[in-house]
C-alpha cells in the first residue's frame, strides 16, 4: 500500500468524525439557540399560576404541563407493567431455563426487540379495536392502550439486561451460596439479585428513555393534541413528543413553533439524563467485581 | 478402627461426552485428613465437585455410579439426598477465597440465615465460635462491620472456613486452599486444618507438595480418572 | 414450606418467560387477523400494485414499499462509510483519550429521540435542500435519506468499533512486530478479522432504518407515489400507516394497513435469522 492511500484513508476516518460532531453540534445548538429563549415558566404552565396547576385546581390549556404530566405518568405505568415481567424473564433465562428450550425463547425475544416501534403501535390499536368489539364498547385507543402496548416495547430491554447481568458472572460469584447449602431460589434473591441490581436497573432506566422519547407507537394508540390531564386509564391524554411532532406539522404562529423548540429541549434534556444515569449504573456493575481480592 | 464416612464406587464423570473420572473407587475416613493430588487439570476440583454435587451447576456434565455418605450410622447415596441438605453436611472452601460482598459478620451468619435461623443472639453465639475456631477472631472482633472485601487474602481464606464451618458440616472440602496465600498465611491455614479435623472430615486437594501433605493423615493421587494410594 | 415456596416462584419465573415469548406470537396473530379479509378476497396481488386509491377500491402499497426501500438504502449508502470511518478513528487512528471521549458522544447520540431529529429538520435541513434543489418543499427523499442516516450512524459506529476492539490481540501484535502502519494494520487485519460484526452492525442499521415512523413521516414528503429521484416525495410503509391511522378511523381502507404490519414483521424475522446466522446473538451476550 502506498504513501498517498494510507493519507487518504487515515484523512477520510478523521474527517467521518468530524462531520459526525459538527453534525450533532449544528443539530444541538440550533436547537438551543431557537428554544433557549422561550424556556420560562410560561412555556409550562402558559396562563395559570404554577401552584393551581400543579394542585390540579385549574386546567392548563396553552402550556406544556399536561403534555408532561401525561408523559410522565405513561413512562411511569409502562416500566411498572414491564418490570415484573420483564425482570422474571430475565431470571428464568440466566438461571432456570434448559439449554434446549433457550434458542427458541432467545428467538422470540430478540424478534420483539426489532420489531419497529410503529408495528408495536399498530398492534396496540388493532388490540383496542378487538376488546372494543369483543369486551367493551367503552374501549378506545387510550392510556391504558399506550401503557400496553409501551410496555410491550420495552420488554426486551429489560429482559436482557436482566439476564445479562446474572449469566455473565464468574463461576465462584454464582456458586458461593450455592456450596453453602443455598436453594436455587435463595440463590437468586439473596445473592445475585443484590449484587447485579445497578445492572438490572440500568436496564430498567433505559426502558423508562425509551417510553419517553417513544412517538410512534402513542401516535396509534391514544395520545392527541389537547386533552388536558388524564383522568382516568381510558381516557386520551397528551405527551411530549407527540406535542413535538404535532407543532411541526401544524403551528399557527412562530409563537407556537418557539414552544416547539421549548419542548425539545426538555425532552432532549431529560433523555440524555435518564440515558447518562443508565450508563453510569452499568460502569458500577461492571467495576463491581473488580473490588475482589 | 477405620471408619469410612464417604464411599465411591464405579464413578464416571463426563464432560461434553469426554470422560474425566473414569470407574473411580475410593473411602474416605472419618475425622482423618485426606489430601489428593495430581497434575493441573487432570480433574481434582471436578472430583470435589461431585461430592456436594455442585457439577450440577455446570451445563454439559453427566455422573455415572454410586457416591455414598455416612449419616446417623447408615450410608445414603448422596444423589438421593435434597441438595441443600447433602451442601449443608458437605461443605466446600475454594480455591480463590470467595467472600459475599457483605460484612464480616454477615458472611459468616450467611449460612443462618439460609437455615432460617432468625434468633440474634444465637447467631452472634454461632459467628463467635466459629471466627474462633477459624483462628480470625481476635483479628476482626472490632472488624465485624467492615466489608469482608477488606481483609487480607489469608484472612478471606480464614473467613470463608469459618463461613463453611459454622453450621457444622460433617465433611469439608477444599480446593487448594492455600494457593494464593503466601507463606505465612498458608501456614496458618495448615495449623488450623489440623485442628478442624476433630470436629469433621477433611478431603483438601492440592496440585503441589506442599505443608498441607505433611498434615495429610492419607494422601492419593489421582491418575487415569482414578485414585491411587500414593 | 420452603420448597413449596421455590417451585411456585420457578412457576411464576417460566410464566413470565412464555408471556414474553407469546408477546411476539400475540403481535403476528392480530396482523394476520386482521388482514385475513383482504387476504382471502385475493386481493394480495392487487396490493403488490400501484395506485392508491381507497374510493375506487385500489390499495396498492407497492409506492411505499418501494419508498420504504429507497430511503432506507440510501440512509445506508451515506452512514456505512461514515460510520466505518468513525469507529476507525475510534478504535484505531486516535489516542486513548480523544477516543473516549468521541465514542461518549455518540452513545450520548443514541439517547437523542428520534423526533427531535425529525423537528430540528425540518427547519434546518429542508431549507437547506428546498434551495439546493430550486424546486419542491424540500421534503423528499434526499432529506430523510440525509436525517435517518444521522439516526443510525451511532448504531452502525458502536457496532463496528465494538467489533474492532474484539480482535484478538495476539492478531495486532504480530502486526506490530512485523512493523505495519496503522492503516495497514486496518485493512489487512483488523478488518478481516472483524468482518462479521461489521456486517451485523450494518444489518441492524439496516433493521432500524427500515423500520423508522418519524423522519420519513415528518421529512420524506409523504406523497403516493413511486420516487423516481432523490427530490422526489415518497411515503414508507411505516409512515403510511401513522397516516392512515391518524385520518381514517372504521374505513375499508384500514385493514391494508395490517398488510403492512405483515410485511414490516416478515422483513423483521428476517433480519433476525440473518443475523443469528452471523453470531451477533452469541457476541451481544457474551458481552
Amino acid at each position: 500500500m502506498n504513501r498517498p492511500v494510507e493519507y487518504t484513508i487515515t484523512f477520510f476516518a478523521w474527517i467521518s468524525g468530524i462531520i459526525l460532531v459538527a453534525a450533532i453540534g449544528m443539530l444541538i445548538s440550533f436547537l438551543l439557540y431557537k428554544g433557549i429563549p422561550s424556556l420560562n415558566l410560561s412555556l409550562v404552565f402558559g396562563e395559570t399560576s404554577p401552584l393551581d396547576a400543579l394542585l390540579i385546581r385549574k386546567e392548563v390549556v396553552d402550556g406544556l404541563f399536561p403534555a408532561i404530566v401525561g408523559t410522565t405518568l405513561l413512562v411511569l405505568t409502562s416500566v411498572i407493567l414491564a418490570i415484573p415481567v420483564g425482570v422474571a424473564c430475565g431470571i428464568y433465562l440466566a438461571e432456570y431455563c434448559k439449554t434446549r428450550w433457550k434458542p427458541l425463547y432467545n428467538f422470540f425475544i430478540d424478534v420483539l426487540a426489532g420489531i419497529p416501534s410503529i408495528l408495536v403501535g399498530l398492534f396496540g390499536f388493532a388490540l383496542s379495536v378487538f376488546l372494543h368489539k369483543h369486551l367493551s364498547e367503552h374501549i378506545y385507543p387510550c392510556f391504558l392502550i399506550s401503557s400496553l402496548a409501551l410496555a410491550c416495547l420495552v420488554l426486551p430491554y429489560i429482559i436482557r439486561t436482566t439476564e445479562q447481568s446474572l449469566g455473565n458472572l464468574p463461576f465462584s460469584i454464582k456458586t458461593t451460596a450455592l456450596s453453602l447449602g443455598a436453594s436455587r431460589l435463595q440463590n437468586i434473591l439473596f445473592v445475585l439479585i443484590p449484587h447485579n441490581l445497578s445492572g438490572i436497573i440500568s436496564g430498567i432506566i433505559l426502558a423508562i428513555g425509551r417510553c419517553a422519547e417513544d412517538t410512534a407507537v402513542i401516535m396509534l394508540t391514544g395520545v392527541v393534541a389537547m386533552a388536558g390531564i388524564p383522568h382516568s386509564l381510558l381516557s386520551q391524554y397528551e405527551a411530549l413528543p407527540f406535542y413535538i411532532f404535532h407543532v411541526s406539522s401544524s403551528y399557527n404562529s412562530q409563537m407556537e413553533l418557539m414552544k416547539g423548540f421549548g419542548a425539545s429541549i426538555i425532552l432532549l434534556a431529560i433523555c440524555i439524563c435518564l440515558f447518562t444515569i443508565s450508563n453510569i449504573l452499568k460502569r458500577m456493575a461492571a467495576n463491581r467485581f473488580a473490588t475482589r481480592t | 478402627m477405620k471408619k469410612t464416612k464417604i464411599k465411591i464406587n464405579g464413578l464416571n464423570f463426563f464432560y461434553q461426552q469426554k470422560a474425566i473420572l473414569k470407574k473411580l473407587e475410593g473411602e474416605f475416613e472419618e475425622r482423618a485428613i485426606t489430601t489428593i493430588m495430581g497434575p493441573s487439570g487432570i480433574g481434582k476440583s471436578t472430583f470435589l465437585m461431585v461430592l456436594n454435587r455442585l457439577y450440577e451447576s455446570i451445563p454439559n456434565c453427566r455422573v455415572e455410579g454410586k457416591v455414598e455418605l455416612k449419616l446417623d450410622g447408615r450410608y445414603i447415596d448422596i444423589h438421593k439426598l435434597p441438595l441443600t441438605t447433602l451442601r449443608k453436611k458437605v461443605g466446600m472452601v475454594f480455591q480463590i477465597p470467595n467472600p459475599l460482598p457483605m460484612s464480616v459478620f454477615k458472611n459468616v451468619a450467611f449460612p443462618l440465615k439460609l437455615s432460617g435461623i432468625k434468633d440474634g443472639r444465637v447467631i452472634e453465639e454461632k459467628v463467635e465460635k466459629a471466627l474462633k475456631n477459624a483462628f480470625l477472631w481476635d483479628e476482626v472482633k472490632d472488624r465485624l462491620n467492615d466489608s469482608a472485601l477488606q481483609l487480607s487474602g489469608g484472612q478471606q481464606q480464614r473467613l470463608c472456613i469459618a463461613r463453611a464451618m459454622i453450621i457444622e458440616p460433617h465433611v469439608l472440602l477444599l480446593d487448594e486452599p492455600t494457593s494464593s496465600l503466601d507463606m505465612e498465611a498458608a501456614l496458618k491455614i495448615g495449623e488450623l486444618l489440623e485442628d478442624l479435623k476433630q470436629k469433621c472430615t477433611l478431603i483438601i486437594v492440592s496440585h503441589y507438595m506442599d505443608l498441607t501433605k505433611r498434615i495429610s493423615d492419607r494422601v492419593l493421587t489421582l491418575k487415569d480418572g482414578r485414585l491411587e494410594i500414593s | 414450606m420452603k420448597s413449596f415456596l421455590e417451585k411456585y416462584a420457578e412457576r411464576g419465573f417460566l410464566l413470565s418467560a412464555i408471556l414474553s415469548a407469546s408477546v411476539t406470537i400475540f403481535i403476528l396473530s392480530f396482523m394476520f387477523l386482521f388482514s385475513i379479509p383482504l387476504l382471502k378476497g385475493g386481493h394480495i396481488v392487487q396490493f403488490l400494485r400501484l395506485g392508491w386509491n381507497p374510493h375506487d377500491g385500489k390499495f396498492g402499497i407497492l409506492p411505499m414499499m418501494v419508498g420504504t426501500v429507497i430511503i432506507a438504502f440510501y440512509a445506508l449508502l451515506i452512514a456505512t462509510p461514515f460510520g466505518i470511518g468513525c469507529a476507525a478513528l475510534i478504535s484505531v487512528f486516535s489516542r486513548k483519550g480523544f477516543s473516549s471521549l468521541l465514542r461518549k458522544l455518540v452513545e450520548i447520540m443514541t439517547g437523542i429521540p428520534t423526533v427531535i431529529y425529525g423537528f430540528v429538520a425540518i427547519f434546518l435541513l429542508v431549507p437547506l435542500i428546498r434551495e439546493i434543489f430550486e424546486k419542491g418543499t424540500g421534503m423528499c427523499v434526499l432529506s430523510a435519506s440525509i436525517m435517518l442516516a444521522l439516526l443510525i450512524l451511532p448504531t452502525i459506529v458502536l457496532f463496528i468499533s465494538d467489533a474492532f476492539n474484539s480482535v484478538p490481540k495476539n492478531y495486532l501484535d504480530a502486526a506490530d512486530a512485523l512493523g505495519a502502519t496503522l492503516v495497514q494494520k486496518l485493512i489487512y487485519v483488523i478488518i478481516p478479522s472483524a468482518w462479521k460484526g461489521i456486517i451485523s452492525g450494518l444489518v441492524l442499521a439496516a433493521g432500524r432504518a427500515v423500520g423508522d415512523t418519524l423522519i420519513a413521516l415528518m421529512i420524506a414528503g409523504n406523497a403516493l407515489q413511486i420516487p423516481r429521484g432523490l427530490a422526489d416525495s415518497a411515503r414508507t410503509l411505516t409512515s403510511h400507516i401513522a397516516l392512515i391511522i391518524a385520518s381514517d378511523y372504521e374505513s375499508p381502507e384500514f385493514k391494508s394497513i395490517f398488510i403492512c404490519g405483515l410485511i414490516l414483521f416478515v422483513f423483521t424475522t428476517l433480519i433476525v435469522l440473518i443475523l443469528r446466522l452471523l453470531g451477533y446473538f452469541e457476541i451481544l451476550r457474551e458481552k
